[in-house]
Formats: C-alpha cells, structure tokens, sequence
C-alpha cells in the first residue's frame, strides 16, 4: 500500500465523515462518502476506496459505518477509526434520538398514530425488496438457492434464532464453499 | 451463574417488563446487544427479526405495533438504519423518563456496535494478507447465501406485523415493486402512504 498524499488528524477525520453525514441527509449515504473522501479531500484514490467497501460490506456491521471504521483505522488506527465513527454517528443518531423521544411521548396522538399506519406499510415493502435485491446474484447457482431457501423456511416457518442458525449454516456452507482448484 | 440463567429464563417465560435500573438486567441487556454484534451480516437488516424478538417477546419493551413504527422511523430518518438500536434502548427504558431512555438508547448503540467494529479494524488493518485467504473466500461465498434467506425472512416478519388489512398490503407490493424497478428515493413512498394514513385510507 503506498504512502497517500494526505494524512488526516483525527480531527479531521471526524469532521469529513461528519461532512458525509450532514450531505447525505435524505439519502445517497455511498456516494457521498466517495464524493467528500476521494474526490474533495482525496484521502484515498478511487480504488482504494473501493476495496474498503468490499471490506465493509464482507464483515459483521453496518456497511457505511464501517467504511467509516476503515477509513478511520488505515489513516490512525484503532482511535483514528473511533474518531472517524463518531464523525459519521453524531448527528443523524442525535436526530434520531431526538425524533425517538417524540416517538415514544407523541404517538398516542391520534394524528401521528394515523399518519404512521400509513408509513409502516411502505417502510414494510422496503424491507420485502431487501432480499430480492440480492436474489439476482444467486439465481443460477443451485446450492445457493438450497441454502438459502433453508435459512429462511428455518427462520420463518420453525423460528429459529439467527445466531443458532449461522453457526450450524454458516461453517457447512463455508466448507461448501472452501476453494478447492487454487493451489497454495 | 446458572441459577441467574434460571431465573432469566423464568422472566422471560411470563415476560414482565423488564427494568434497567437494576443494574444486572442491565448488563443482561447490554450483553445481548453485544453477542448479536458479530452476526449482522448482510449490513445488519439480518438482526431485525432479533431485534423484534428481543424487544416485544422476550423483554416487553415494545408492542408490535410499535417495533414496526420505530422501523419506520429509523428508515426515514438520516443516517444508517440500522440505528434503530438506539431507538430500541430508548423504547427500553423511556418510561422512567427520558434522561433515562437517551442514557439507555446511547448504549445499546455502542454495545451493538462495539464488536464489529473493532474486528473491522482489525480486518482493515490486515487485509493484504486476508484478501487471498481461502477462509476470506469461502466466508463470502457461503455467507451470501444464508443472508439472502434471512433477508426474506426479515422482510416477511416486518410485512406481517405492519401490515393488517388488504390496501395496506397492496401499498407494501406496490412500494416493494417499485424499490425494484425504480430509483425514486424511498421518502417519497413513506410521504406518499403517510398521506395516505392521515386520510384513512390505510389502517393499521
């Protein structure tokens, strides 16, 4: 990896993902954080950018809060990732408590109560549209299917817990997986 | 040890609310959040029928009703919606005021965060060497498939406790079909069938 231009402080590490942050309210959370890291602030060259998302979305956690973390931790480090968390976190999660602290003593209302009926119903097709999202990548491999069609009929019909599930599923499915034609 | 395990499991069986300010259901809590930390794959929508789990069947923090509103609001407001922990924690503890409940959401925040993000740290730190590790390609590989499941599964889950009468489960099709096939930012739906439930035309 070669030494990048600039070297961000944890300062400014925690003001550009507060930058992404503030810009992507009402969405595009992905393309701003290109946009602020790569192109105003050029961190890092679009390449590298894109293999920390291939990082992010390969491990456990929140895809943009842990490109985050990685954007923070290959500048600084451990504090440098904390830094760059918190940049990212600040706001939208003091929004978010601010909007749950009206939630939770609002509600009752009968006029915010109609208004969330009507909500719920497209936020619940936004989260039916999740799997079918991914389905494509899947759809001409059969064992796939087979496994992923096991996972859910586990979880929904026989309610198995999701931790139980991934670690009987995950180590058979990894070993069905393991590539076997690279030589070492 | 075991008994504390007994005596939880009691708890949950007739599920009273459960009271934070007792510092050991609170640890109990936190450690939950913790564990599920490291298995929300997919970008952490896999952990909401946990989540659910979690806070209507096995704590009582929530109704139904609910859980699907706090989903909702998650999914509106900026930022990654997986922040709904937050919202969770708060729904936790938000009847004994809301120093409390801000206390209490802040922390279930960082408990489910803490894990992944200091194995991503340690996996950005060394990942020349793990990005042509078998393990690094099976993983991704075997995963994927089970996540596409669990998606399913989530996305069922949240339709059924949402969604009660027929026109609401129309709009949840159309919303899910037009996610799909079109690029139009999904405020637009939650503004649109918003309207809708002000005016009655969808019920909950």
């Amino acid at each position: 990896m070669a030494e990048p231009a600039v070297q961000p402080t944890h300062l400014q590490l925690f003001l550009g993902m507060q930058q992404v942050a503030l810009s992507s309210f009402g969405g595009g959370l992905s393309a701003w954080s290109e946009r602020i890291v790569v192109e105003e602030r050029q961190w890092m060259n679009k390449e590298e950018f894109i293999t920390g998302l291939t990082v992010a979305r390969l491990f456990p956690g929140p895809n943009q809060i842990n490109m985050a973390v990685y954007i923070g931790s290959r500048f600084r480090g451990l504090t440098g990732a904390m830094a760059a968390l918190s940049g990212i976190l600040f706001l939208p999660f003091s929004v978010l408590m601010l909007l749950g602290l009206g939630y939770y003593y609002l509600h009752e209302t009968m006029a915010v109560d109609r208004v969330l009926a009507g909500v719920i119903t497209a936020s619940a097709g936004m989260a039916l549209s999740m799997g079918f999202k991914i389905a494509g990548a899947y759809s001409r491999d059969p064992a796939a299917m087979v496994l992923a069609a096991a996972s859910f009929i586990a979880m929904s019909v026989f309610h198995v817990r999701l931790v139980p599930l991934v670690l009987v599923a995950g180590p058979l499915a990894m070993a069905w997986y393991w590539p076997r034609d690279v030589k070492p | 040890m075991s008994a504390g395990v007994i005596a939880a499991a009691t708890t949950t069986a007739l599920c009273e609310p459960l009271h934070l300010g007792d510092w050991r259901s609170l640890l109990g809590v936190i450690w939950d959040f913790l564990s599920l930390s490291l298995f929300s794959l997919g970008g952490g929508n896999t952990l909401l029928n946990e989540y659910h789990h979690m806070a209507v069947d096995q704590y009582c923090w929530l109704s139904s009703r609910q859980f699907a509103d706090i989903y909702a609001i998650a999914e509106a407001a900026p930022g990654p919606s997986s922040m709904i922990v937050g919202l969770l924690g708060m729904g936790a503890a938000v009847n004994e005021g809301p120093l409390w409940g801000l206390l209490s959401g802040v922390t279930a925040e960082i408990a489910i965060l803490l894990p992944s993000t200091l194995v991503m740290v340690a996996a950005a730190l060394s990942w020349n060497r793990l990005r042509h590790s078998p393990w690094r390609v099976a993983f991704e590989r075997g995963l994927g498939p089970i996540t596409l499941g669990i998606l399913f599964a989530v996305g069922l889950k949240i339709l059924r406790i949402s969604d009660h009468d027929t026109p609401a489960y129309a709009v949840s099709l159309v919303v899910c079909v037009l996610m799909l096939r079109t690029k139009i930012s999904p405020l637009w739906f939650m503004a649109v069938a918003g309207v809708m439930g002000a005016f009655g035309l969808v019920n909950h």
